[in-house]
């Protein structure tokens, strides 16, 4: 139990997911960039439709097989 | 037609072999020291106005930003890189290469401030239910008020038991405050940063209890080990007491970027 519990018990939530890749990171760089006002939309939509995706422990999971397959 | 480039991070050591990246439609493009991980796109996908209208489209965001933190990651996994945020797009190689020079030196402080370090996130959650049910325990006002109350005659205990309710509620509000001092504590003795994000609202976590902290750490590789053994060891001393630990990690350092111009 007490190993990778904590990469195994818990869904990374696509609010999770986009907290991150949204709000954070580089500031003001690209000559395309999301704006506040468009992620604010996005949260609107999250809200609206709350899905889990898929965990870190599974996307490496699937990196991994990926990995596997082309070797 | 792919003519917009799509960011995802920087690196400063070779990244996975030519064949690897391409197999998964990247390019490492290589500018004075750096090395510039992208992929080229469409128009039809990312240019500013589709852009906008795509992410409103969930599942086409979901997808998109997985696609982002695994690209990120897998460079991670052999590399110190800058995670850029999600949709970050140049019109053309040179704008890129003229970000790139300019800012360089702050991108090589930036590589070598998250040199062997994670991102962990952590949010705690409080169930009211269950720290009201053992409030006597937590809060000595709290318990010295049920002691009058049972010392009462009925008429009194009856407006005290009215009296405590209120106290519950403040107390609850004050014991959630120092839990969530205590953990932040406790996580940033193990952290070279750290950071707090909003408090987020039920609709948006999807959970019955109530979000009380929500920060993220910039853990060192060789702490991690530490960090997860205190989370489990919060974990079970405070469920009963109705407090919950959620941690997700490793990402890639997002939040801890900090871009300046030279």
């Amino acid at each position: 139990m007490h190993d990778n519990i904590i990469d195994k018990s818990k869904d990374v939530t696509i609010l999770e997911l986009l907290d991150r890749v949204l709000n954070k990171g580089v500031i003001l760089t690209g000559d395309i960039v999301i704006s506040v006002a468009d992620v604010d939309l996005v949260y609107l939509g999250v809200k609206l439709m709350l899905s889990s995706v898929e965990t870190m422990e599974q996307l490496k999971a699937g990196k991994a097989r990926k990995e596997l397959k082309e070797e | 037609m792919n003519n917009l480039i799509y960011l995802f991070c920087i690196t400063n050591t070779p990244p996975p072999p030519k064949n690897e990246l391409e197999s998964q439609g990247l390019v490492s493009l290589v500018f004075d020291e750096f090395y510039v991980i992208v992929k080229y796109v469409s128009d039809d996908e990312f240019s500013e106005e589709n852009l906008k209208k795509n992410i409103s489209d969930i599942k086409w965001l979901e997808l998109n930003a997985l696609e982002h933190v695994r690209v990120i990651s897998q460079i991670m996994d052999h590399n110190t890189a800058i995670p850029f945020k999600f949709g970050t797009i140049y019109n053309s190689e040179e704008g890129l290469r003229k970000f790139v020079s300019d800012y360089s030196d702050s991108i090589s402080e930036n590589i070598q401030y998250i040199y062997e370090k994670e991102e962990w996130s952590l949010k705690i959650f409080c169930d009211r239910k269950a720290l009201g049910e053992k409030i006597d325990e937590l809060s000595t006002e709290a318990s010295e008020l049920e002691k009058q109350i049972m010392a009462s005659s009925p008429g009194k205990a009856f407006l005290l038991k009215r009296k405590k309710t209120d106290l519950v509620e403040n107390e609850m509000d004050r014991l959630c405050k120092s839990y969530g001092q205590l953990y932040y504590d406790e996580f940033r003795e193990l952290s070279e940063a750290t950071g707090l994000n909003n408090l987020l609202p039920k609709e948006y976590t999807g959970r019955e209890d109530t979000m009380i902290l929500n920060a993220t750490f910039l853990v060192n590789k060789t702490k991690v080990k530490d960090f997860r053994s205190t989370v489990e060891r919060l974990k079970e001393k405070d469920l009963s007491s109705g407090f919950f630990i959620e941690t997700t990690g490793p990402w890639p350092p997002f939040s801890f970027i900090s871009i300046k111009e030279k």
